[in-house]
């Protein structure tokens, strides 16, 4: 509620109208020391404590008093009697809102009382304030006692609270561990089947590169050029025989891919129905390959897979009818120096 | 009976009190006489019949002097209390009554206003009680009928506004406004007889 909420219904929490919320939403107001409400309360409580002298006065039979003054019991009545002056005990909690009046002129005048008029609302005022103070000092211990007692069940709610997560965390911190321990162990495989795998992926190179080699067959100057660069292939070169003088030839070979490569410059024009075919010489005349001159002077031969001739050291290239022969039978046209 | 003094119901001395903590008989007579015209009105008001009044102020005078030594002048004056004893121990019996279904009939004995127009003042009450109670009574019949109705049913039947809205079968917020109105005005009627006083 606010405070224009509140106080709008001070008026009504003289008159005993409001409900039991609303009574009570307005007390803690007041007690937070509204000082508008309070001056108001006090003048509205003022106009209700009088408000019984408005009606017709009806007087109690006589027979009630001395049955009062009978039932009242001298030895009820308790030690808070023997003080020597009224004490000033508080009443109860918020009941003593009821009880602000007007003061009235001492009992000696026979004045007017001046009781309602403004002026000695102010004696209220002052009494009322240190009965205010006491109440509200007393209100705000209990009430402070309280909030420390909520605060301190709080605060062990949020231990217990921090405990268990504390332990959670520890838990989870347990799981990550072994999470990494786990990812740990997998990297290390991973690095191990990693390096196992460039190992194959060099080997798949290399035999791809080999592969490549052999795939050059189109281009001769590329498998020229690889067979170059192959440190071990080995050079020969040929040197024209009687029957062709001017003719010049070499020939390259590796022994481990088995391939040879035969450049030859101004051989004759081999006539219809005859082949050059060359020759690996060790022991006897092994056939390498045939190959054509038509017209032109330079011809070359490759040969993917050449016979064994490991051991050869001479190398011959004869004329020999087409299709070749297993020995040499024509004359030799070229011939290895070395 | 004793002996009626120049105390006025509106101005019984503190003092008195102080005496009857001390357990003077005599003092608690005499707080007897100033006060029970006035309780045994608002009882009979407020219950609407004389003998459940008088059982009442049985109840409210045996408290008095069981808990005289509790009150405290600075939160307001005898007769206050005395009043909100009436007041709360009324209402407990108005509640009591209506959880057994009790049906009010206190409106039989007149508003809330003086219903006399100048009633026979009583033996025991002074000039200033007098003025006094005229004061109020004048206050009370300036009200708009609405007004003194919605009062009356919170103050002497201790309905709460929902309460009484329901009863008079009005909106909740019109309620509100009659009895704040009917509140303001009467303060306002008070302090300006106060002031009145003052200048005499």
């Amino acid at each position: 509620m606010t405070h224009e909420e509140l106080e709008e219904s001070v008026p009504l929490y003289a008159a005993g109208a409001l409900d039991r919320s609303e009574r009570q939403a307005l007390e803690a107001h007041l007690l937070s020391g509204c000082v508008s409400c309070h001056a108001a309360l006090k003048e509205f409580q003022s106009v209700a404590a009088l408000l019984p002298l408005a009606l017709s006065p009806i007087t109690p039979p006589p027979s009630l008093k001395a049955t009062i003054m009978a039932e009242r019991n001298p030895a009820s009545i308790p030690a808070e009697a023997a003080t020597h002056e009224p004490v000033k005990q508080s009443l109860e909690p918020g009941e003593w809102m009821n009880h602000l009046f007007p003061p009235v002129a001492p009992a000696q005048s026979s004045s007017l009382p001046w009781a309602l008029g403004f002026a000695t609302f102010l004696v209220v005022a002052v009494g009322g304030y240190v009965a205010w103070s006491v109440s509200t000092e007393r209100s705000v211990t209990t009430s402070n006692i309280q909030q420390l007692e909520a605060s301190l069940k709080e605060t062990s709610t949020k231990f217990a609270n921090l405990q268990r997560e504390a332990g959670d965390q520890a838990k989870a911190l347990a799981e990550l561990r072994n999470e990494l321990q786990q990812r740990t162990d997998e990297t290390a495989e991973t690095k191990e089947q990693l390096t196992q795998r460039e190992a194959e992926l060099e080997e798949i190179r290399v035999q791809l590169s080999q592969r490549g080699n052999t795939r050059t067959v189109e281009t001769p100057q590329d498998e020229l050029a690889t067979l170059l660069r192959i440190p071990n292939a080995k050079t020969v070169s040929l040197a024209g025989s009687d029957m062709a003088k001017q003719a010049a030839g070499f020939l390259l070979y590796d022994s481990r891919t088995q391939k040879v490569w035969l450049y030859s410059v101004n051989l004759p024009e081999s006539p219809a129905g005859t082949t050059y075919q060359l020759w690996a010489i060790h022991d006897k005349p092994v056939s390498i390959g045939t190959f054509n001159m038509d017209s032109g002077k330079a011809a070359h031969l490759l040969v993917k897979k050449a016979p064994s001739f490991v051991d050869a050291k001479t190398f011959a290239v004869s004329l020999e009818p087409s299709g070749g022969r297993p020995q040499p039978t024509g004359q030799i046209y070229l011939l290895s120096q070395s | 009976m004793d002996t009626p003094s120049p105390h006025a119901t509106s101005i019984i001395d503190p003092t008195l009190l102080a005496r009857v903590v001390k357990g003077d008989q005599q003092a608690f007579s005499q707080l007897y006489d100033y006060s029970s015209t006035l309780l045994f009105t608002l009882a009979v008001r407020m219950l609407g019949n004389r003998e459940e009044a008088a059982e009442l102020l049985q109840d409210v005078y045996l408290e008095v002097w069981r808990k005289v030594s509790r009150y405290d002048v600075g939160r307001g004056t005898p007769i206050a209390w005395m009043i909100t004893l009436t007041k709360s121990r009324a209402i407990d019996r108005l509640r009591a009554r209506a959880s057994r279904g009790y049906r009010a009939t206190n409106s039989l004995e007149g508003g809330m206003a003086t219903q006399v127009a100048d009633p026979a003042p009583s033996p025991l009450e002074t000039q200033a009680d007098q003025e006094l109670r005229t004061a109020i009574g004048a206050a009370v019949a300036g009200l708009p009928q609405s007004q003194q109705q919605a009062i009356e049913l919170a103050y002497y039947e201790g309905l709460s506004h929902t309460e009484i809205a329901t009863r008079l079968n009005q909106p909740l917020g019109t309620v509100k406004t009659r009895i704040k109105l009917g509140m303001s005005k009467l303060r306002e009627s008070l302090q300006q007889w106060g002031h009145q006083g003052e200048l005499q």
